[in-house]
């Protein structure tokens, strides 16, 4: 990719600050040549990569190079996009929002500072991914389980702060966060909760400051770069059983809704309840073209065959149990009989205890798997995905509706249904995924037409988005519109303040520093 | 637990320097989805068996057929499902190495 300069930034200047970087980090971590802005693009970008193009990458080693990058930025007036490990895929991978930022890339701080068996909890740098802290957890035998996302390539703290959900008790991962250490844009650094008094050892155990408590504050963020935080973890439960049910209709899912937010809100069921939908099993059976060789919508009809012919439910409940084996019994039987006034069959029951094998392919018991990107080959070539994502109340009611609703949008754009639900309390994260051909233009601009519909139709219906790709970030912002968009002005208050500047990633989220403000809503068009 | 579930640390010392250990950057670096139960296997395997290959194939270590360059190419191009890897990913001296390591067809 060719060299896109940030805004007013001279060739001169940005090339000045090139030296200045790698007079910090070393020639060799600072990555500025075509090919190095290529391997910093948006891998599953929905068209040209170019509309999100980093000038350059740095990669720091350490927290003092983070803080003396970011005074040069300071300095040399060339914005910074942090991210960890990268890859944020669906989101934007490492690709900035604003063209000519230059990604910092945290990859080499990749160290476990801490592991504490007892107290169930790790210190990690954001360079630190599922399976370095799942393998480093396996080395020390430490009795700690991770809650990992659906494709687990990524970084522990990159996902937290993403607002990554997972699939155990532990699954809700920025709630996992605990006691952070942030370079803050000025350069200064700071240590949030108990970890603002030098050498507490309740650092990342209590998980409030002294005063307002910053740390989320730094999630989905652009008010610093955190250097390292600490993650609690599950402890390794004495037995786990998953119960199985296939749902057969698609309507079920509101009844099911209704079943188990209870039981997830009163305690009895602890994990988050991922509910997929048939789609999910077949990606992983071959490609679309096997089970439907046209372009169009896969029809309901063909759908109900193949439910048959692969023996699926529209829907499937893989529910997890976790503890010692009385109680997780007493649980299954209370969970077995609220599931049975709606649905005969019985479960499926699948015991693990300590001691037993694990599968590796078990999410829901904190194994790390890249698997679930195969998905990318479901449509052939350069497969890709985005997420739509709204939450919505975990309510049967609310849960129809908005399936309903986007259900109907994509069926309008003749594209494939392919939705979940994930029960996290008292809401739901409903992902809709959509898959596409990088190379296939005439469907990436469908992609994009059906993007900013399901926006601006599901914000209609009352529901919003947790987390969107670098694309849509300002609509998905605008959609929040209390009081005249008044979290925007607040943040872009604090922002402004802390970062005159606009040094770290300006527009994150459609939070930009007045230094940009005239970038809102540009995505760059390749020149025009 | 099979070996992907469990990839053995990366080699000490300079990441830029010549000389790695290809074998073993591989596995450490490459290990998520390229060995045994990973993405990329499941997805190779199926090419390979598609092709009337035998399913072992589906390993890039089993492969006799890769060049250097072309493993090269690959990392740092992405190929169908697999994302361009960066030079924090796989400095260059790693992958000169694991491009030696997989690249048996010279």
């Amino acid at each position: 990719m060719k060299l896109h300069l940030p805004p007013r930034v001279s060739p001169k200047q940005f090339q000045s600050a090139m030296t200045a970087f790698a007079g910090v980090v070393g020639k060799e971590w600072l990555m500025d040549t075509d090919a190095d802005r290529d391997a910093y693009a948006d891998t599953y970008a929905p068209g040209s990569t170019e509309e999100w193009p980093a000038s350059a990458a740095v990669a720091p080693a350490s927290v003092d190079e983070v803080r003396a990058i970011v005074r040069l930025a300071n300095e040399h007036k060339v914005p910074l996009w942090p991210v960890a490990r990268g890859k944020n895929l669906g989101y934007g991978t490492a690709a900035p929002r604003m063209e000519g930022t230059v990604v910092m890339d945290l990859g080499r701080m990749n160290k476990v500072l801490e592991l504490d068996h007892k107290l169930a909890y790790c210190v990690v740098e954001p360079g630190v991914g599922f399976f370095d802290l799942y393998d480093q957890i396996q080395r020390e035998k430490a009795p700690l389980w991770l809650s990992v996302p659906g494709n687990a390539w990524g970084s522990v703290l990159g996902n937290a702060l993403e607002h990554g959900i997972g699939y155990t008790s532990y699954g809700l991962h920025a709630r996992n966060l605990c006691g952070i250490e942030a370079v803050l844009p000025d350069g200064d650094l700071v240590r949030t909760g108990m970890g603002a008094m030098a050498g507490n050892p309740a650092f990342h155990l209590f998980p409030m400051s002294y005063g307002p408590t910053w740390d989320l504050a730094f999630s989905q963020s652009n008010l610093g770069i955190v250097t390292r935080a600490g993650v609690w973890l599950q402890p390794a439960p004495e037995t786990s059983l998953e119960i199985v049910w296939d749902i057969p209709k698609v309507e079920d899912i509101g009844w099911v809704i209704d079943t188990i937010t209870p039981l997830k809100i009163s305690g009895l069921i602890d994990q988050n309840v991922f509910i997929p939908s048939w789609l999910g099993k077949m990606v992983l059976k071959g490609q679309r073209k096997d089970f439907w060789d046209k372009p169009s919508a896969i029809p309901d009809w063909r759908v109900d065959e193949l439910l048959k012919e692969h023996k699926l439910g529209y829907w499937q409940v893989a529910l997890r149990l976790y503890g010692e084996e009385p109680v997780v019994k007493a649980r299954a039987e209370v969970v077995k009989a609220a599931m049975k006034r709606n649905l005969d069959a019985a479960p499926q029951e699948h015991w693990w205890r300590q001691g037993d094998p694990i599968g590796q392919y078990e999410t829901t018991m904190g194994v790390p798997s890249a698997v679930p990107l195969q998905m990318s080959d479901w449509i052939g070539g350069r497969g890709a995905h985005m997420g739509f994502s709204p939450v919505v109340p975990a309510t049967g009611k609310h849960v129809l509706d908005q399936m309903a609703l986007s259900r109907k949008i994509i069926a309008d754009f003749d594209v494939d249904f392919y939705a979940s639900f994930t029960i996290g309390g008292r809401f739901a994260n409903n992902v809709n995924m959509l898959m596409y051909d990088r190379d296939n233009a005439d469907e990436v601009a469908k992609m994009r037409k059906l993007f900013d519909a399901l926006i601006v139709q599901t914000a209609k219906a009352g529901y919003a988005e947790y987390r969107t790709h670098l694309g849509w970030m300002d609509p998905v912002m605008e959609t929040f519109d209390f009081n005249n968009h008044a979290l925007r002005r607040f943040d872009e208050k604090v922002k402004s303040a802390l970062d005159p500047n606009g040094i770290i990633a300006p527009g994150k989220q459609g939070v930009w520093p007045a230094a940009y403000a005239d970038k809102r809503g540009s995505a760059y068009k390749g020149g025009n | 637990m099979p070996p992907y579930m469990l990839r053995p640390v990366a080699p000490e010392g300079d990441r830029l320097k010549p000389g790695r250990d290809g074998k073993t950057v591989f596995e450490a670096q490459c290990g998520y989805c390229h060995l045994v139960g990973g993405m990329g296997t499941n997805l190779l395997t199926k090419q390979q068996m598609m092709a009337g290959n035998p399913p072992a194939k589906g390993l890039l270590s089993n492969r006799d057929d890769l060049t250097a360059d072309y493993v090269k190419a690959v990392v740092r191009m992405g190929k169908g499902a697999m994302p361009q890897q960066t030079k924090v990913d796989l400095t260059d001296a790693e992958l000169d190495a694991v491009a030696a390591y997989l690249g048996k067809a010279g």
